[in-house]
């Protein structure tokens, strides 16, 4: 079957499996910012912002894209290089494979709620794994590149 | 996921002639169990351009579309409190705008935090073609309904309310979920053990008649209900948590 979306501002057309999931499509089609790590819904690695609300990409069939737009991290450089600035000076930062799952959740939250709480942040990233850096270093940042509760 | 067809249908009974023809033609929801269970499919049917993605308030209840995602419903100011928490607690937001509230209610999943929190309210679930189920009643009979879940109705209550998930960390399935409220009576609600959800009706009838000791309703709760061992824990554990938090709750929703 063909699916049509929007991905990263450019109309896109995709001959896809109608069990399909996101995650290998995009993937399939050179889209290797977005990563697979469990492929069961329980890591948040594969994180990619469909209509700007972040979803699963491992979860959430591709067929039901149509029409939607979906982002991924090459669609923010330079919001996620300023987080990324954040990481490093809070030393969060180790073999990289969550970051861009990590920059599109602070996107998304700084949309919905721009001046989060501790409590809000955690709230928010909590299903977004990390097995290199333990999460008060993240949490620190993100802080920091939000600017915390006004 | 093996599926040789998906179907954006374009209306109810269309979906429902879909659902007749093939029990390997199947209503996909947010798609997470179908994954899961590594379902395979003749037709996959997808609901997402019937309108059933809104939550409206109608007077005496509020109605919750089956498409209506797990985070919307957890932001809506329309659902009562305690039912956003029980979702809320619910894995990460990118699961939560995936899982729907119709495929987390239909499933009857034994570690299910909505219907835990569901039981907790006066629910009744809408099928097409025309049928109305309260949601106690769809839990307690075994197997599902014939018909397309599209709306999931909460009866507004004045009601206090108390909902625990208990879990080794935020992503895992609950060891044991716990819900209690106090309107004109009690309801007690224990799931996850790892069976689903069931009202302690014995406990809430002690309560209901003027019974005053939370800590023997918690007993006549446990004793009332099976508990079992899962991966995660034994069944004897989830006892004495359930001993501790119905407890709990009981006494929070009587302040």
């Amino acid at each position: 079957m063909v699916v049509k979306f929007n991905l990263n501002g450019l109309d896109v057309e995709y001959v896809i499996k109608p069990g399909e999931y996101l995650l290998d499509t995009l993937r399939d089609h050179g889209v290797k910012s977005v990563k697979k790590g469990c492929d069961a819904s329980a890591c948040g690695v594969c994180t990619v912002l469909v209509d700007d609300k972040p979803v699963l990409s491992c979860s959430m069939l591709t067929a039901k894209v149509e029409g939607h737009r979906v982002t991924t991290v090459e669609a923010i450089q330079e919001e996620a290089a300023a987080l990324s600035e954040c990481f490093s000076k809070e030393g969060s930062d180790q073999c990289g494979y969550c970051n861009a799952a990590f920059a599109l959740m602070v996107h998304a939250l700084k949309k919905e709620n721009p001046h989060p709480s501790d409590e809000e942040i955690r709230d928010y990233m909590v299903g977004n794994l990390c097995r290199c850096t333990g999460y008060n270093g993240q949490q620190k940042a993100i802080k920091a590149y939000l600017g915390g509760k006004k | 996921m093996k599926a040789k067809s998906f179907q954006r249908v374009s209306s109810l009974e269309e979906a429902y002639k879909l659902v007749k023809e093939s029990p390997r033609n199947k209503i996909v929801a947010g798609g997470l169990w179908l994954k899961k269970g590594g379902a395979e499919v003749d037709t996959l049917i997808d609901l997402s351009l019937l309108g059933l993605d809104k939550i409206e308030d109608k007077k005496d209840y509020v109605e919750v579309g089956a498409m209506v995602t797990q985070r919307e419903f957890e932001q809506s100011n329309l659902v009562p409190e305690m039912a956003r928490a029980a979702v809320k607690a619910i894995m990460g937001p990118g699961f939560r705008n995936v899982a729907t509230i119709g495929g987390s209610v239909y499933g009857k999943y034994g570690f299910s935090d909505v219907i835990t929190g569901l039981l907790g309210y006066k629910v009744d679930l809408v099928f097409y073609p025309e049928a109305v189920v309260s949601l106690l009643d769809y839990i307690k009979k075994p197997g599902f309904y014939d018909g397309i879940l599209t709306h999931v109705r909460i009866y507004k209550e004045n009601l206090k309310a108390f909902f625990k998930k208990v879990g080794i960390t935020a992503l895992d399935y609950p060891i044991l979920n716990v819900a209690v409220t106090k309107g004109k009576e009690y309801r007690v609600v224990v799931g996850s053990r790892p069976l689903v959800a069931s009202r302690c009706e014995k406990c809430e009838a002690y309560l209901n008649e003027g019974g005053k000791d939370f800590a023997k309703a918690a007993e006549i709760a446990v004793e009332e209900l099976k508990f079992g061992d899962s991966i995660a824990t034994k069944g004897e554990y989830r006892k004495q948590l359930a001993l501790t938090y119905v407890r709990r709750g009981l006494e929070e929703v009587s302040k």
